[in-house]
């Protein structure tokens, strides 16, 4: 059904806004690696999901070395915050230490996509203050997933960062 | 890139029929749970969605931010959606929305930031640093931006999307209904005013 108000378009105007597309897309296109970044991060076998918003994603250190770079990324939603630091490790892998709150005793999931690769996954426990390690991971894509508790509830989900 | 009118207004049609088809293939794959199926819909709405989100001036970084929040948040939603119109007005809803909350926590924090970010909005992104092929596209590009920002964000649109769900997507900009028709007509119709009083632009 066409709308009463929607005066029709002649070929000027037509061809005014697919120039104006095509112009826009060429002078300002999306990020090459989007598409994979938004792919990877839907890409997730439960959709009863709490999106945990990134906040700040900050580097700290003295930059001399790489060893001593920490890179601090903080996610929050209504019903928690997480934070994560990331130090880097000889041979190129990478140690993260995380914590959310409210604390508890959660299952918590670090989805990992590196370049040509398949996504693999790692399980760790939260301990009773909901700090978590994941050790020597490779870089990647990365997405954590703070799965519910006993009693139920959404999956707490993170978009996708650049490790 | 080039075109010829008629190629254009006919290709438009073509692609904006094949576009809502494959579109509401996803989408009722997706909602029986098929959540790959989701690929084709991302590759289909992201240009769209970054104009979206790059139209409230945010950075790149912080509009690629937001638009993997858009699609993630929209998993949840899915069993709500039952069109590929409904499913693009509400991707451009969310977008916006998530932009304007990145944009007021970047102002909370610095205000110095988000004049910056306003004033490079305003110029249109890149607009100087890339170099276009085609003048004719630099020229449209400088009237584009001397249009007011509602027309600008209407019109940035109305370009993206098919024919038959834009007046949905007016809707996600928060404007009445009845006021879509006659604002693009009004836009539009000002945009093609000032391209054809150039002498440097010519009509395709």
């Amino acid at each position: 059904m066409t709308d009463a108000f929607d005066q029709p378009l002649d070929d000027v105007d037509v061809a005014i806004l697919e120039q104006l597309r095509v112009a826009r897309r060429a002078v300002d296109p999306p990020p090459a690696e989007l598409d994979d970044r938004v792919r990877f991060a839907i890409a997730l076998t439960d959709v009863e999901i709490e999106v945990a918003r990134l906040q700040e994603d900050v580097l700290v250190g003295s930059g001399a070395r790489a060893t001593e770079r920490t890179r601090t990324v903080t996610f929050d939603c209504d019903r928690m915050t997480i934070m994560i630091s990331v130090v880097d490790l000889p041979e190129g892998l990478l140690r993260l230490d995380g914590w959310f709150a409210p604390p508890d005793r959660r299952r918590v999931e670090l989805r990992l996509a590196s370049a040509g690769s398949a996504p693999v996954s790692w399980d760790v426990m939260a301990d009773e203050d909901g700090r978590f390690v994941f050790q020597g991971i490779g870089r990647g894509l990365a997405q954590l997933l703070v799965h519910h508790a006993q009693d139920g509830g959404a999956t707490v989900v993170t978009p996708s960062i650049v490790l | 890139m080039s075109f010829v009118a008629g190629d254009a207004a006919m290709s438009a049609e073509t692609v904006s029929t094949d576009r809502a088809a494959r579109l509401a293939r996803c989408l009722e794959r997706a909602r029986e749970g098929e959540l790959s199926t989701l690929d084709e819909a991302v590759r289909e709405l992201n240009p769209l969605l970054w104009q979206v989100a790059r139209a409230q001036g945010l950075p790149t970084e912080e509009a690629s931010d937001v638009v993997q929040t858009a699609w993630l948040e929209l998993l949840r939603h899915l069993r709500t959606i039952r069109s590929p119109q409904a499913l693009t007005a509400w991707l451009v809803t969310t977008t916006r929305r998530e932009a304007w909350r990145v944009r007021a926590r970047s102002r909370a924090q610095a205000h110095e930031v988000v004049d910056s970010l306003e004033s490079r909005a305003d110029d249109g992104p890149g607009l100087d640093e890339l170099l276009l092929t085609e003048e004719r596209n630099r020229v449209l590009l400088r009237h584009f931006h001397r249009l007011s920002e509602q027309c600008r964000e209407l019109l940035g649109i109305v370009a993206e999307v098919d024919r038959p769900d834009y007046s949905v997507v007016a809707e996600a900009l928060g404007m009445p209904r009845g006021s879509i028709g006659p604002t693009r007509g009004r836009c539009l119709a000002k945009l093609r005013e000032m391209l054809l009083a150039d002498p440097q632009w010519s009509p395709p």
